[in-house]
């Protein structure tokens, strides 16, 4: 079933590019991948703590704004179904919410943006570095099971930039 | 024959809705995401805010240049892409149409409603930008500024002229550096960047 119509929640008003009605810019691996760089070499975990909190928060509140636009999507699978769509349709990659509760669980993603990103600029890493993706998914979360912002917190177990086969997020509440 | 931003925008927003099965979007040589303008402005000022005043100086430069590399990377792809090839090259009539394709693709992307002003080859480039995303976001977020706050498109300013003016890729970034004589983000009426040559290439 095609819950959302992307053609329409994709649009332009003048200049500005639009995401279910929120302004939204279109950046490549370059500039995404040079900011987590930078913070995280500028900054250490104070670096990670602001891209994944970035994450969770606008997630959070782009994801609520959508569910409530889109009211007649009521179901967590439903919801889960489209937060996933929305995350392709973006090019930010694949998620899959296949063993996750309103506790927790476990999420994988088997290609992601950044992944592609960093690979391509700076080869493997050391330690896992997706940062983004660990507050997307907090905050999409904690719109679906409609908790308040900060109510889960997300390990990554496996990263694909560590040269892992997929990306393994554990979630967990705080 | 000018430059029409009209057919580059159309591609883009084609583009960006295909996307291949892995999730990514590869258009114009580079991988696009899409994602809230809120995202990056809350990154670029909490790093600002957590850097401290005493370093503000420090951190506008980090994000301009992190914005500055990938402006010059990015365009160095859009530019020797096969979408640039087919669709911007045919439009191109002098070295110069580049600078005015590359605002084409910005306003593109979502970043504002770039319009160049004025461009000296080799010495001086002015975009003038009503509605940059960086300085309504700081409104937004925290009220009227005492600088520019337009991080990302003072990189970019600058990597336009390096990629027509430096030396040849790679070895051109940061040839030139943007400043942001006038922000709305301070409450001037837009925002106004000015990229000219550097003496110190990376840290003049």
């Amino acid at each position: 079933m095609m819950l959302i119509n992307w053609e329409h929640e994709l649009d332009r008003v003048g200049h500005r590019v639009i995401l279910s009605g929120l302004p939204i810019a279109m950046h490549c691996h370059h500039y995404n991948i040079n900011l987590e760089k930078m913070l995280e070499d500028t900054m250490g975990e104070t670096g990670i703590r602001l891209l994944f909190e970035a994450a969770e928060e606008v997630s959070f509140y782009g994801f609520t704004s959508f569910l409530r636009h889109y009211s007649r999507i009521k179901t967590i699978k439903s919801k889960l179904e489209v937060a996933s769509t929305i995350y392709q349709n973006c090019g930010l990659g694949v998620m899959h919410f296949q063993r996750i509760g309103n506790r927790g669980g476990i999420i994988v993603s088997p290609s992601s943006h950044h992944v592609t990103g960093w690979l391509a600029k700076h080869g493997k890493r050391e330690t896992p570095g997706c940062h983004f993706a660990r507050g997307w998914v907090a905050g999409v979360l904690e719109a679906v099971y409609n908790q308040p912002l900060h109510h889960f917190a997300v390990e990554e177990l496996t990263c694909k930039m560590m040269r892992h086969d997929e990306c393994k997020f554990l979630v967990k509440e705080r | 024959m000018a430059i029409d931003g009209s057919k580059i925008i159309h591609a883009v927003m084609e583009g960006s809705r295909i996307r291949e099965a892995k999730g990514i979007i590869p258009l114009f040589g580079v991988y696009l995401s899409l994602f809230f303008v809120q995202y990056y402005n809350k990154l670029s000022f909490d790093f600002e805010k957590e850097m401290g005043r005493e370093h503000e100086s420090e951190s506008a430069a980090l994000l301009i240049e992190a914005a500055q590399e990938c402006g010059y990377a990015t365009f160095q792809g859009i530019r020797n892409s096969r979408e640039w090839e087919g669709l911007v090259l045919p439009m191109i009539e002098t070295k110069e149409d580049q600078i005015f394709s590359f605002a084409a693709v910005a306003v593109a992307f979502g970043w504002g409603d770039l319009d160049v002003r004025e461009l000296i080859p080799d010495e001086k480039l002015v975009i003038r930008v009503s509605d940059s995303y960086e300085a309504t976001g700081y409104l937004q977020l925290h009220g009227l500024a005492t600088s520019g706050k337009c991080y990302m498109l003072r990189g970019v300013s600058g990597a336009f002229m390096d990629l027509l003016y430096g030396e040849d890729y790679p070895d051109g970034c940061f040839t030139f550096r943007a400043e942001e004589p006038f922000c709305r983000a301070k409450g001037d009426p837009y925002c106004e960047l000015l990229a000219r040559r550097t003496s110190d290439k990376r840290h003049a």
